[in-house]
């Protein structure tokens, strides 16, 4: 039996009555003595106990105005403690209890906990779920972003001609119809969209001396289409960021700003990723096509002397094109390849560049 | 309590909490509502106001919040749903081409819930908070609210957000004044014109100073906040003062920015005990109502609807 004076509060007048309170530590029953109501005694489990730093209020459940509230340090601790052993705490308070350093442990291990989902679970996820995806949302996506796109821009339909005559000299080993467009505008750029556009622009024609050349932008931006990769980069995207939002926004608003940072870092070198599998894959299929792959890196040599700027705008992605031009030159020495001369492909080639 | 010849009492406003205690709370909160997927959250919110409410104190003595997680889970599921209606409609119109009346329909839906949602969660806060056993508790009628807030917002709107000043006073006069501490009435008394001027002088000043007259807006903000709140009991009363200065709320802005963002956020549970802190500081009270002497007069009720909707569309209030 412990005991202590306490403060009472009836719930239905604002003075505080002062009781004697006694704890039995074998039937974990509250008595006090409380005057008009004379001789009282709670039970544990018609009370809600609320611990704070100093104080303890017992509140009565059936009417939580009416409350015990007790600064006893000595009888809040042994409270506490046949509490515990009777298992009387709930797990929540237990949990509390437990203190700050693991709380900070907790955190922490759930910081890890996302930042490895978010590297390993989510991309994983994202990849399962392109293939569920049906390809017709592809061609809606491609198809909207073409019509917008070419409303505000000048086609050389000649020169489209042209490069549609060049590219179906190619396998392209695409499972879709490749349909190509030549915009005029002086931007050294080119493009593809995931239903099988690709969009080139005269600028980066110009700069062009010989058709390999031509033939290896064709091959990167075919390959981000073969590998669906616009698409993965939306799923990828959006389950990253609806993950970090879902996972940091319940911790507070700082957290999320954070995270959505990281996440916009951990997209950008994803479509490194992509770009350098499209150099890659591209060069396959000049080595397929018996093109000569050197000029993959002759392309980027000279976009390196003109400007640092190829990249397809609609899923932005920049590898170094020093590091571009380094694992290409890898990738041919370890190649084995057989050279034959395009006349057709050279003489298509003279006519776009005319 | 202290009394002094002129009855004049002493009352003194404390924040009891511990940033340490606070960030274990949150810390389990985030966990629980992550690893339940989101469900948990009217038991964290539950966990959150306790504490909050508990660590402040009135001449020692702590207020309390009664609510359960699964009162307001049950107003949750309803805000949920009726979230989920009104974008349904939305999305129906979108889908019949009829885009001018979905978002007709969304918008006035929008305004149409506001209301009630304060309506909801002023009912519902106030009936679950109490001070040494008494109930606080909110008589508002939710016609009248209704009736004000569409008034407010109509001429809001046709005079480009002038009027918004006086809505805000009017709303926080209705509000306030609708609100019962046993048998105490509180009362706010602000003026649309002097709130008007207030926030042009602020908004002006900032932008001469390139933001740092900020803080001394915030400063006039609360003093508007504080000094207009009274309570009354009859003839007796006990008005309110704000005591912060403008060096007051840099310090706690920029020291409670520091704390976040070189934590990387884990130190946003003490951002929130330092200003609750300085808020319960910076609250003088002076007048002649013996608070022994209050009696409780409001019932219990049950419905937590308002309280999740005035969440979900973040509608802020400093009381």
């Amino acid at each position: 039996m412990i005991r202590t004076t306490a403060r009472y509060f009836d719930g239905i007048s604002s003075i505080p009555q002062k009781v004697e309170l006694l704890f039995d530590e074998a039937t974990c029953i509250f008595h006090f003595e409380i005057p008009v109501i004379g001789y009282t005694q709670w039970a544990t489990d018609e009370i809600v106990i609320e611990p704070f730093e100093t104080v303890l209020n017992i509140h009565y459940k059936q009417d939580t105005s009416r409350f015990i509230k007790l600064n006893d340090a000595e009888f809040i601790n042994q409270l506490n403690l046949y509490l515990k052993e009777k298992g009387k705490l709930s797990w929540y308070q237990r949990v509390i209890h437990l203190g700050f350093k693991v709380h900070l442990a907790i955190a922490i291990t759930t910081i890890i906990a996302i930042a490895l989902a978010y590297s390993f679970l989510i991309p994983l996820m994202a990849e399962k779920a392109v293939v569920l995806i049906p390809e017709r949302f592809d061609n809606e996506i491609g198809q909207t972003f073409y019509a917008d796109y070419v409303l505000l821009h000048s086609i050389d339909s000649a020169k489209t001609a042209t490069l549609q005559q060049f590219a179906n000299q190619l396998n392209m080993h695409n499972n879709k119809v490749l349909h190509f467009t030549v915009i005029k505008s002086n931007e050294v750029n080119a493009f593809s969209l995931p239903d099988g556009n690709v969009v080139v622009f005269t600028g980066i024609i110009e700069s062009m001396k010989d058709y390999d050349e031509l033939t290896g932008l064709i091959g990167h931006e075919v390959s981000h289409i073969n590998f669906r990769h616009s698409m993965k980069m939306i799923c990828r995207d959006l389950s990253g960021s609806i993950f970090i939002s879902v996972m940091l926004n319940d911790a507070n608003g700082v957290m999320s700003r954070i995270g959505q940072s990281v996440h916009n870092l951990a997209s950008l070198s994803y479509s490194r990723k992509f770009e350098q599998q499209a150099d890659l894959e591209g060069l396959n299929l000049m080595i397929d096509n018996h093109i000569n792959p050197v000029g993959m890196t002759d392309l980027f040599m000279r976009l390196k002397l003109n400007t640092d700027k190829f990249v397809p705008e609609f899923i932005s992605s920049h590898p170094v094109t020093h590091d571009r031009i380094e694992y290409i030159k890898k990738a041919i020495t370890k190649s084995h390849y057989q050279v034959m001369d395009h006349p057709k492909l050279k003489s298509l080639f003279q006519e776009i560049k005319r | 309590m202290e009394t002094n010849d002129a009855g004049v009492k002493h009352y003194q406003l404390s924040f009891m909490g511990s940033g340490s205690t606070y960030f274990g709370i949150t810390i389990v909160n985030w966990l629980l509502t992550i690893i339940t997927l989101g469900i948990y959250y009217p038991w964290a919110k539950e966990k959150k106001l306790k504490y909050i409410y508990g660590s402040t104190a009135l001449n020692e003595d702590r207020f309390a919040f009664h609510g359960t997680g699964k009162e307001m889970f049950k107003g949750f599921i309803k805000a949920i749903l009726l979230f989920v209606v009104l974008f349904g409609l939305f999305y129906l119109f979108i889908y019949l081409q009829m885009p001018i009346t979905a978002l007709i329909v969304l918008y006035a839906g929008l305004f149409a819930i506001m209301p009630f949602a304060i309506h909801g969660s002023y009912r519902y806060r106030m009936s679950r908070t109490s001070w040494r056993g008494i109930r606080f508790g909110y008589r508002g009628n939710r016609t009248e609210l209704l009736k004000l807030f569409l008034k407010g917002i109509f001429l809001t709107v046709i005079t480009f957000g002038i009027y918004g000043s006086w809505f805000s006073m009017k709303l926080r006069n209705y509000l306030i004044g609708k609100v019962r501490f046993g048998n105490l009435e509180l009362e706010y008394d602000g003026h649309g014109d002097e709130f008007f001027v207030l926030n042009l002088k602020g908004y002006l000043l900032t932008l001469v100073t390139l933001g740092i007259y900020s803080f001394w807006w915030e400063r006039d903000l609360f003093a508007y906040y504080v000094d207009n709140t009274s309570v009354h009991n009859g003839e007796q009363h006990i008005e309110m003062k704000s005591t912060a200065t403008g060096g007051g709320f840099f310090k706690l802005d920029i020291v409670n920015m520091l704390i976040v963002v070189f934590t990387l956020g884990f130190g946003y549970a003490w951002a929130v005990t330092r200003t609750m802190n300085f808020v319960a500081n910076h609250i003088e009270m002076e007048g002649d109502i013996d608070l022994d002497s209050v009696v409780q007069t409001e019932e219990n009720f049950n419905d937590a609807t308002g309280d999740d909707i005035s969440d979900m569309l973040d509608i802020d209030f400093i009381f």
